[in-house]
């Protein structure tokens, strides 16, 4: 699904990805940690198409097309959802409006017919009332005055109701309290299908322990270092990062 | 030529022309007032950044036309047109001629006259005010009798422009709010018509002890005519005003509003909204006097501008000697969707009492790409996503205005606005 191959990324003139490659396949879910300042939120962005960094080197793949050619809002309608580390906060754009326009810009985009205002509401409301979160949210502007874990939900709201195909997740999972971190694992375990492909990009293990990646890989100084299957976060954990660098130099 | 004059002449025979009633001595004096300081010029701080010359070429041509008063046929679409989206009772003033009134009476607890019917001189020391009194064919008087509530807003409807040749209208509006009174207005300005149109007006809010207003300005001009617009506001002891001006169209247009809290326990709240594209000049004067405290004001303007255009805001608030317990907050928030758009953005303060409390702010800004590239991440095309941000940024002006019933018009017109606007310049 996603083929990820020698990518090099900076900013500025900072160079943060140094030859990146990643295969992820439909059905799998990937776990990407890393320390930070490795590149883990960089390689998030560079998929959805942030236009601060610079591609210069390398490609990246998304069902056998390139991605790098894609506007930000072509990726979305091709089934790529990044949910951000930060959401922003949008006062005036209510959310509802949000949801609404993103989901009738993906159906126009899969030749379907725009979603009718009864059936919206009632799709959100299911979806909403899955991830524990008050139906009042939908007219809320877009974030406006939302705690840490109830911006996360709304993410993953987001993320319910696009139903993508790729969905990225960067470090959802920080700053939540146990409710939060597990109504985040229901919603990405409903997410689960052999279609889809889910990658969590992580600081620590204790997502992990909710939702079951099928690899994981460690992430320093721009390079993937060293894949393997969950045990290696729970590895990771026990003996920290420098473990893997140390091992990787030697 | 140092000022903006008119030639005498034509400007006395203007005046001679008008309809003969009780405000004619008074035109006379208005008249002589005016020649003496002529218009406002840019050398004057408060004009600084607007200049007349267009509006007095046009007085101009329209005086050596003969100084014709256009009829009121000419702007009967229009007028048509906001009475059918806003479903209120509206006096008329076509042309500056009050064509559709409401009977005295038709309302419960609300007296409707004429000025030259209860024999009362056109007032306001500004030369702006004395072209529109010597100019005046009439003004409209309306009083809130004490301690009724009206529920239902009145409708003030100025409406002017012709097809044919250059026009200048004066109308001049007073509303008296009686002791307890409550009421709301909605005072829409609206043009239409080929030739340039000036369209000077006065209205003057009056509230006694204990009375509220809310009060919404809509200025919906053609985008080829000019308006120059003073509002002065008096505030008694424990009165309120809760006011919103929307101005999204014309060409030139400068509004002073100018409030004077006169009684403790005042209360003043207003908001403001311009958007401006290609070609126009909007300038917004506000002044808030602080006459005696404990009392509060309060003012947003947020301002939407694209193209090749300039607005203006100033916002003063000044709190005299002895008004103590002032609570006085003011901001304005600019959003400039083009490089050739240009804000100057003014707030002043002026504090001559110890114990008040008083802040400001302003901010000339672009849209926030954080929010752009999260909202295309989500699916929405750029253009989409620009136009979602840009109404977000006006929306809290629209959903603060006083008058609910008002609402969803507002966002309607203010949507039809942004769409030309953000259609046509992606800068």
């Amino acid at each position: 699904m996603l083929e990820i191959k020698d990518l090099k990324v900076r900013t500025g003139d900072t160079p943060i990805l140094n030859g990146l490659s990643l295969s992820v396949k439909a059905g799998e879910v990937h776990a990407i940690m890393g320390p930070n300042g490795s590149g883990k939120s960089t390689l998030a962005q560079v998929i959805a198409g942030h236009e601060d960094y610079v591609v210069t080197g390398g490609s990246v793949e998304y069902r056998g097309k390139d991605l790098l050619q894609l506007e930000p809002e072509e990726r979305a309608r091709e089934g790529i959802f990044l949910g951000f580390q930060y959401p922003v906060e949008i006062p005036g754009v209510n959310n509802a409006y949000l949801l609404k326009a993103a989901l009738n810009a993906k159906r126009r985009h899969q030749g379907l017919d725009e979603i009718d205002a009864f059936e919206f509401l009632k799709l959100a409301k299911e979806k909403m009332a899955l991830l524990g979160m008050d139906p009042k949210f939908l007219n809320r502007g877009v974030n406006e005055g939302f705690s840490g874990g109830e911006k996360k939900r709304n993410e993953i709201l987001q993320m319910a109701m696009l139903e993508p195909e790729l969905a990225i997740l960067d470090e959802t999972d920080s700053g939540l309290d146990i409710d939060a971190l597990k109504a985040v694992a229901h919603g990405v375990n409903a997410l689960r299908s052999p279609d889809r492909a889910i990658v969590l990009v992580t600081h620590y293990q204790r997502l992990l322990d909710y939702v079951e990646p099928d690899v994981v890989h460690v992430l320093s100084s721009g390079q993937i270092l060293r894949s393997g299957d969950k045990s290696l976060a729970l590895e990771l954990e026990e003996k920290g990062y420098d473990w893997v660098r140390e091992a990787a130099n030697a | 030529m140092s000022s903006l004059a008119l030639p005498d002449k034509a400007l006395a025979t203007a005046v001679q022309g008008l309809p003969e009633n009780a405000l004619a001595a008074n035109r006379q004096a208005a008249l002589a007032r005016f020649l003496e300081r002529g218009f406002p010029t840019t050398r004057l701080e408060d004009w600084k950044y607007t200049d007349l010359a267009a509006v007095a070429d046009i007085s101009q041509r329209w005086l050596e036309n003969g100084a014709p008063l256009p009829s009121a046929e000419s702007v009967g679409a229009r007028v048509a047109e906001i009475r059918a989206a806003i479903d209120i009772d509206w006096i008329v003033i076509s042309n500056g001629v009050i064509t559709d009134g409401l009977d005295n009476g038709a309302i419960e607890g609300l007296s409707i006259a004429t000025f030259s019917e209860l024999d009362l001189a056109p007032g306001y020391d500004h030369p702006l005010a004395d072209l529109n009194a010597a100019l005046l064919p009439d003004g409209l008087h309306i009083r809130v009798h004490a301690n009724t509530a009206h529920e239902r807003p009145l409708g003030l409807l100025i409406a002017d422009g012709s097809d044919s040749q250059p026009g200048v209208a004066q109308s001049r509006i007073f509303i008296e709010l009686e002791e307890g009174s409550r009421a709301q207005f909605v005072e829409y300005h609206a043009s239409i018509g080929e030739a340039d149109h000036y369209a000077n007006s006065v209205v003057e809010l009056s509230l006694a002890r204990g009375a509220s207003a809310d009060y919404v300005r809509v200025q919906g001009r053609d985008s080829r005519h000019t308006q120059t617009h003073r509002t002065a506001i008096t505030l008694r002891d424990s009165s309120t005003v809760r006011y919103s001006g929307f101005d999204l169209g014309g060409r030139l247009i400068r509004n002073d509003l100018d409030i004077d809290i006169a009684g403790r326990e005042a209360t003043a709240l207003v908001g403001g909204l311009y958007i401006a594209g290609d070609g126009q000049h909007v300038d917004n004067h506000v002044r808030i006097d602080h006459r005696v405290g404990p009392a509060r004001s309060e003012q947003e303007y947020r301002g939407i501008l694209g193209g090749r255009c300039r607005c203006v805001w100033n916002g003063k608030t000044i709190v005299q000697p002895g008004a103590d317990g002032t609570d006085a907050e003011q901001s304005n928030h600019n959003l400039l969707l083009s490089e050739r758009s240009e804000i100057d953005a003014k707030p002043e303060l002026e504090i001559y009492a110890d114990e008040v409390k008083c802040s400001h702010g302003t901010t000339v800004g672009q849209l926030d790409d954080t929010a752009l590239f999260y909202l295309r991440s989500r699916g929405l095309d750029k253009q989409d996503a620009m136009r979602a941000l840009t109404r977000a940024f006006g929306a809290s002006i629209v959903s603060h205005s006083p008058i609910a019933l008002l609402t969803d018009h507002l966002k309607e017109t203010v949507e039809q606005r942004l769409s030309t606007l953000t259609d046509g310049d992606d800068a």
